[in-house]
């Protein structure tokens, strides 16, 4: 399929790259909610769906690792120009990179560089039957001078393909009626590509345009159910919530919001399916009842909910795992140096600053002969202990399930976090509670004790995070109300009441869109009321449609690539405690 | 006898803040400045109280600042006591500006002070002299802080925010962050707009990659650096790559960034 020779010793892998491009790539105006993902099967091809920025999954086209590492920079800066898809693919690269090249003059010498090294890897022109030999000519001057105008004319087809440009015909699902162009430019490009993507494209669109709809719309979202990821979690290699398209099948009782019943009556109801199996976690006591915010109402419902606090099952005791050991060492020696707030103690017999008021009653009572010994006359700055307490809630939905672009699920990436956080906290000495959360309906709230404020973070406590497993939905409310008013009790200054969520907040019933995102602004409402400072940090690319109405802009951060939840949820947490 | 005139600290307007400001002082209100960090709110005051012709106490705000030194506190001299003035205290008794740069860095019992003066009786208790000052018509307190997301634990208490007025700023747009650049560095125009394009793409990462956006400070740093002679990307790795990030992974990304824009 390549026509060009392969130097495997001077080959740069994606991997090498995949922290620096993406960077790259959102800076010159690329989506930053994109992914970068190696393209498969597509040559050394760069292109870009609704959700991913698919880059070669190795380069080895040149001689040196320098070549192939700038091709890389090259396709990255590319694929962030707006391309032109009225223009033949000749020319929408052409026009792209002559953009590209016109706003990033620092790349010209190395674009040339590398023009100039791949030209000398095609064929000569006169070697090739006359009809190529002149789109080998266009290609070749619109590769060396991309600012010069082009004729549309040029036939491409046989000739050997320009991984310098993006793909002639990405698998990208774009059905539109008036694809004539890019067909038109797809039948004209070198032999090689056309062909569908990893992914069906009518499945991708609807993904797309389902992902558009705007928290505004309060629209009425269908939600994964929990059979469909019985059966097909396992197949769910894409990584989005699998929320579309089965309104229609399926035992699902949920009530409108916008209608005017009231929320129907579902408690107690198991649809048929073996929640509680012998191994489920563990109740702590009959539960606890908690209101819940009635968007339609516009009040408080009063035990409206009943939240389970519970111990995972199938927890022992565990030591750090070992893959984790070196990033704990490097977090927890971070953790130490956060300095501990100081205060100022007066009286002491020796200390940097002197005692003002001290040293005046001191002279006082000497004027008047009432001198009495050597008292404390200096002020010292004892270190205390920071007043902060932080609790961490993790969102344990099943959702979590979901894998990620790199294959880990999001469910380990929690339980990474929450053990990295834990081990850095123990270091900065900061009082915490490690919790998650999961739900099935309003009398279902499992709200899983991993950490309490009063115990410590050992073997015991790490085994129940590191037994973490993904749970059912999402009544976030609920689970920040208990959270808060867990946090609020601790004897601190500053409370912060962290929570790590990969989606929307959704239950089975009618907690769900409107209803939902309100319910949990309200519990927002009332943690501040009560002194905590809620924070959330999510893995979802979309949050930004919701998370600001709920937290508010300075309340939330979206983290980009999950992988990175761990190393972003402890540099955060230092950022805003320092 | 008039004070010596003053030279105007340059400072290029974004929208009507000058005017604002300017209503604000006449009719006797606090003002409040939030806006990242370097986008000109300390700049924008110094040269408002030279334009208004006030003196101006700027104090720069830390956790151990303490209500004391603000307001003033006794010292020992030759066997006796006697009282200094703090900053906010002399600007009361001699009227200007009082400035407290990143008043959210100060402890909470600090901002109780503030309150005072900042409501309608404009008046300055100090507990230790038993004096109450009244702030004459030309006193003004000004405040600022920085409400990104990593101050989430520091915010200002509502009972304190909702005395000022506030004005919001923001790194200025391309056009108005060249004209800064051109009077700040005296580079030429080809660069500064270069200089602007790659700010635009570093703002980009801001939240995702960065905690914050590179600051209209550090790119007159870095334009100075070049004005006086210094290879574009040496000064911009120096002025600007560095200072915003230590991520090793972070840092190689931006200068990648740099290079795109600057040649060798």
């Amino acid at each position: 399929m390549n026509a060009y020779p392969v130097h495997p010793d001077a080959a740069v892998p994606l991997a090498a790259m995949e922290t620096l491009l993406p960077v790259l790539f959102r800076a010159l105006g690329g989506d930053p909610a994109l992914k970068l993902k190696p393209a498969g099967g597509h040559g050394a091809h760069a292109w870009q769906d609704e959700a991913t920025l698919y880059l070669p999954e190795s380069i080895a086209l040149f001689d040196t690792a320098e070549l192939n590492r700038r091709l890389y920079l090259w396709l990255a800066a590319l694929s962030a120009e707006p391309v032109d898809e009225t223009l033949d693919w000749l020319n929408r690269n052409r026009v792209a990179a002559a953009a590209c090249l016109a706003r990033q003059p620092g790349l010209a010498a190395e674009y040339r560089s590398l023009v100039e090294a791949f030209l000398a890897l095609r064929p000569e022109p006169d070697s090739l039957p006359d009809e190529q030999r002149l789109a080998e000519l266009a290609v070749r001057a619109a590769l060396t001078d991309p600012a010069r105008e082009q004729p549309a004319s040029a036939n491409l087809a046989g000739l050997a393909p320009v991984p310098l440009w993006l793909h002639p015909n990405p698998p990208r699902p774009q059905a539109k009626p008036d694809a004539g162009a890019n067909k038109q430019a797809g039948s004209a490009a070198p032999t090689e590509t056309p062909d569908n993507g990893p992914r069906a494209k009518q499945g991708d669109k609807q993904a797309g345009e389902e992902k558009k709809v705007a928290l505004t719309d309060f629209k009425f979202e269908a939600k994964p159910r929990w059979e469909d990821y019985l059966s097909d979690h396992r197949d769910n290699q894409g990584g989005g919530e699998g929320g579309q398209g089965d309104e229609e099948k399926g035992p699902r009782a949920t009530g409108a919001i916008d209608g005017d019943d009231a929320p129907p009556a579902t408690s107690g109801m198991t649809y048929g399916f073996a929640w509680h199996t012998e191994n489920d976690d563990t109740p702590l006591g009959p539960g606890i009842k908690l209101p819940e915010w009635d968007c339609r109402k516009n009040a408080l419902v009063p035990d409206y909910c009943l939240l389970k606090p519970m111990l995972p099952a199938g927890a022992s005791r565990q030591p750090l795992p070992d893959r984790l050991k070196s990033l704990a060492r490097h977090i927890q020696r971070q953790f130490q140096a956060l300095t501990p707030e100081r205060s100022r103690k007066s009286g002491e017999f020796n200390g940097p600053d002197i005692d003002l008021d001290r040293v005046i009653r001191f002279f006082v009572e000497r004027h008047s002969g009432h001198a009495i010994g050597e008292p404390g006359l200096y002020q010292a700055w004892p270190q205390k202990e920071r007043s902060l307490a932080c609790l961490l809630l993790a969102d344990l939905s099943l959702s979590t399930e979901n894998r990620l672009p790199s294959g880990h699920k999001i469910i380990d990436v929690i339980r990474d976090s929450l053990a990295l956080f834990a081990e850095a906290l123990t270091a900065s000495g900061d009082r915490f509670g490690l919790y998650g959360f999961s739900s099935i309906q309003r009398d279902e709230v499992r709200f899983l004790v991993l950490k309490d404020f009063s115990e410590r973070y050992d073997d015991e406590t790490r085994g129940r995070v590191l037994a973490l497993r993904p749970g059912y939905y999402t009544r976030m409310g609920a689970a920040i109300r208990q959270a808060s008013a867990v946090i609020a009790e601790q004897p601190a200054e500053r409370r912060l009441l962290l929570i790590v969520s990969d989606g929307k907040p959704s239950d089975l019933d009618h907690y769900d869109g409107r209803y939902a995102v309100e319910d949990t602004r309200e519990s927002v409402r009332e943690a501040r009321a009560l002194g905590v400072t809620p924070f959330c940090v999510t893995v979802d690319q979309e949050a930004s449609a919701y998370l600001p109405h709920i937290f508010g802009s300075n309340g939330f951060v979206v983290v980009q690539q999950a992988e990175t939840l761990p190393q972003v949820l402890t540099r955060l947490y230092a950022q805003m405690t320092r | 006898m008039t004070a010596p005139e003053r030279e105007l600290p340059f400072y290029q307007p974004v929208g009507d803040e000058c005017e604002l400001f300017e209503a604000a002082w006449r009719q006797q209100l606090p003002v409040l400045i939030k806006g990242p960090t370097g986008c000109g709110k300390t700049r924008f005051v110094a040269h408002m109280a030279a334009r208004l012709n006030l003196p101006l106490i700027t104090v720069s705000c830390h956790d151990d600042l303490t209500a004391a030194d603000l307001v003033g506190r006794h010292l020992i001299g030759d066997g006796a006591t006697y009282w200094v003035d703090g900053p906010l205290t002399r600007a009361v008794r001699e009227g200007g500006i009082c400035y407290l740069d990143e008043v959210v860095e100060a402890r909470k019992d600090t901002t109780v002070v503030l309150h005072p003066v900042t409501d309608d009786r404009r008046v300055l208790p100090i507990e230790r002299t038993g004096e109450t000052l009244i702030a004459p018509k030309n006193f003004m307190l000004v405040v600022s802080y920085n409400p990104g997301y990593q101050h989430v634990l520091k915010s200002l208490k509502p009972s304190t925010r909702q005395r000022f007025v506030a004005l919001a700023f923001d790194f200025p747009r391309p056009e108005v962050e060249t004209a800064v650049l051109k009077q700040e560095s005296g580079l030429d125009d080809a660069r500064i707009a270069q200089l602007v394009t790659l700010a635009g793409q570093l703002r980009r990462l801001a939240g995702y990659d960065l905690e914050e956006g590179v600051s209209t400070r550090l790119l007159v740093y870095a334009a100075k650096l070049m004005a006086a002679g210094m290879a574009p990307r040496r000064a911009c790795r120096t002025a600007l790559v560095e200072p915003l990030s230590d991520d090793t992974d972070t840092v190689a990304a931006l200068a990648a960034i740099v290079d795109a824009q600057f040649a060798a």
